[in-house]
């Protein structure tokens, strides 16, 4: 019986001592593993804002924004070897806010999944959406995660009288639906 | 019997001990998971500021320059329009206006004066190298939250070839964040048209009543001909010659009518925009107001581009126009069409 005993004791202890931990390699583990998402929404608005500054107008093929297309056709964008970013930026200095907002829907529509909301802000001002949904303020107030993305853009407006607009501040804000 | 008992126990916690090692090696997170967790954000920090430093130094000096250089070029022609005075010293006077917008007034002077306050135009107004070093750095404080200190030395301008000015300046830079500290040097270089500028050296010489904007000659050098040379002088349009007697454009702010063999230009001077008309010069620009051919002795080696007795040349719409021997030479102008002075 005595010997019975002992036995029950130490096959408790060892439970015991398993229940404990396994509770903190849990707590340790769950500490570690909860940053996943913030990650990707940091990528997301990295990632257009690298699209943006890193795509010229020459390389999009794009009906709207592209070479040949509307604002070409147009003569409002005239620099081909102008980036998607530098474009916006040359947009806000001329003060077409409505072109702007428009190109950026038109060259940023396939690059941002649908479950994410976004806004480009050029020198604190709000280029796209340039009138937001309450709908957008609203998920934009009450998101967990949102990243942003900063860059400063510059550039010519017109190279035969040496014209530079900027250096401005262009921001990229991402966050989920 | 209790040794048997003592065993046990140990058997037990060497067993739970077992299990514990095994679960901790499963479900513990991999050790990078950790480091990166914080390795990431000081990843993307300093990749940022990277990203800043090349454009910095590849595109925004580059671009600030180009804008820079056009401007200080222009506001110094309209300097000399305005003023009448050629620069004592190109280079220096260059490298004010772009750093400063100021220039020595009147020239070799030690007064410093606003170049826009003597021209009337806010050329340089906001945009000196000064102005658009002091932008970016406040922009990268605001964006990036960085102090950068922007030192520009050695600011210069060369012509090498006819039709280009070549302007550069070497830049000190160092960038401070919380993360990380950059030193870096760089000489930025940067290539603008002489075309589409107004040709200093007629300003000066005809007070701003005549003025030629330059704009290089489609002409191959073995393909002119007595109606080429009309259109030439109808256009007011530049040539380089291999080995040109003529200045180069930069030359022509500080009236050294020297050749330049690499960059040396010429355009001919319209016989009906100067008074008088008829003057006993080479109508080549920079032998008229220089007055080569004035002294009565030359008149020999000078060519009205005429005949008279055919009516050929060029005097039915340039009236008076002549040319040295050489020019004629060069220009492929025959006798047909010109006659010695005297």
């Amino acid at each position: 019986m005595l010997l019975k005993k002992r036995g029950y004791f130490f096959v408790l202890d060892a439970v015991l001592g398993l229940f404990v931990l396994i509770i903190g390699v849990f707590l340790v583990t769950s500490y570690y593993i909860e940053v996943p998402q913030p990650v990707q929404v940091g990528l997301l608005s990295d990632d257009l804002l690298s699209f943006l500054s890193n795509t010229k107008i020459k390389d999009l093929n794009n009906p709207y924004a592209g070479i040949g297309g509307q604002l070409w056709q147009q003569g409002i964008i005239t620099d081909t070897e102008n980036s998607l970013l530098q474009q916006i930026g040359e947009f806000y200095s001329t003060n077409k806010l409505d072109t702007a907002e428009k190109f950026v829907q038109n060259v940023s529509v396939e690059v941002i999944p649908s479950q994410f909301r976004y806004e480009i802000w050029i020198n604190t001002v709000l280029i796209y959406p340039k009138n937001p949904a309450p709908e957008h303020v609203n998920s934009k107030e009450s998101t967990e995660v949102m990243l942003t993305s900063k860059k400063i853009t510059f550039g010519m407006v017109n190279k035969t009288t040496s014209k530079v607009w900027g250096p401005y501040k262009a921001e990229v804000y991402v966050w989920e639906r | 019997m209790g040794k048997i008992i003592s065993k046990k126990g140990i058997f037990f916690t060497f067993v739970a001990i077992t299990i514990m090692t095994v679960i901790a090696l499963v479900f513990a997170p991999p050790l990078d998971t950790a480091l990166l967790k914080d390795a990431q954000p000081l990843h993307t920090r300093i990749t940022s500021i990277d990203n800043y430093i090349n454009d910095l130094q590849e595109a925004y000096f580059e671009t600030v320059l180009r804008a820079t250089t056009h401007k200080a070029i222009l506001s110094l022609i309209f300097y000399m329009n305005t003023t009448g005075f050629y620069l004592k010293d190109l280079d220096s006077t260059f490298r004010d206006v772009m750093m400063n917008g100021t220039i020595k007034h009147p020239p070799g002077s030690l007064t410093h004066v606003r170049i826009d306050d003597i021209t009337g135009k806010k050329i340089m107004e906001n945009n000196t190298l000064l102005n658009w070093t002091s932008k970016i750095t406040n922009v990268a404080f605001d964006t990036l939250n960085i102090n950068a200190s922007i030192n520009i030395t050695n600011i210069s301008v060369i012509q090498t070839k006819p039709w280009n000015i070549d302007s550069s300046i070497r830049i000190n830079f160092t960038v401070k964040s919380d993360a990380a500290r950059w030193e870096k040097a760089a000489v930025i270089t940067t290539t603008i048209s002489v075309e589409g500028f107004h040709d200093p050296y007629y300003l000066v010489n005809t007070n701003g009543k005549y003025t030629n904007i330059i704009k290089k000659s489609t002409v191959a050098f073995d393909k002119w001909n007595i109606s080429l040379v009309r259109e030439h002088l109808r256009n007011g349009t530049y040539v380089h010659w291999q080995a040109s007697d003529a200045p180069s454009f930069l030359m022509r702010f500080n009236n050294s009518m020297d050749n330049s063999s690499c960059c040396g230009i010429e355009s001919l001077v319209n016989p009906n925009l100067i008074t008088p008309s008829d003057q006993r010069e080479s109508y080549l620009d920079y032998m008229f107001w220089s007055h080569v051919y004035n002294d009565v002795q030359n008149c020999t080696k000078l060519y009205n581009i005429t005949t008279p007795s055919t009516g050929t040349g060029l005097w039915d719409e340039f009236n008076y126009f002549k040319m040295d021997i050489n020019h004629v030479t060069m220009y492929n102008i025959t006798s047909k069409d010109a006659v010695r002075n005297c």
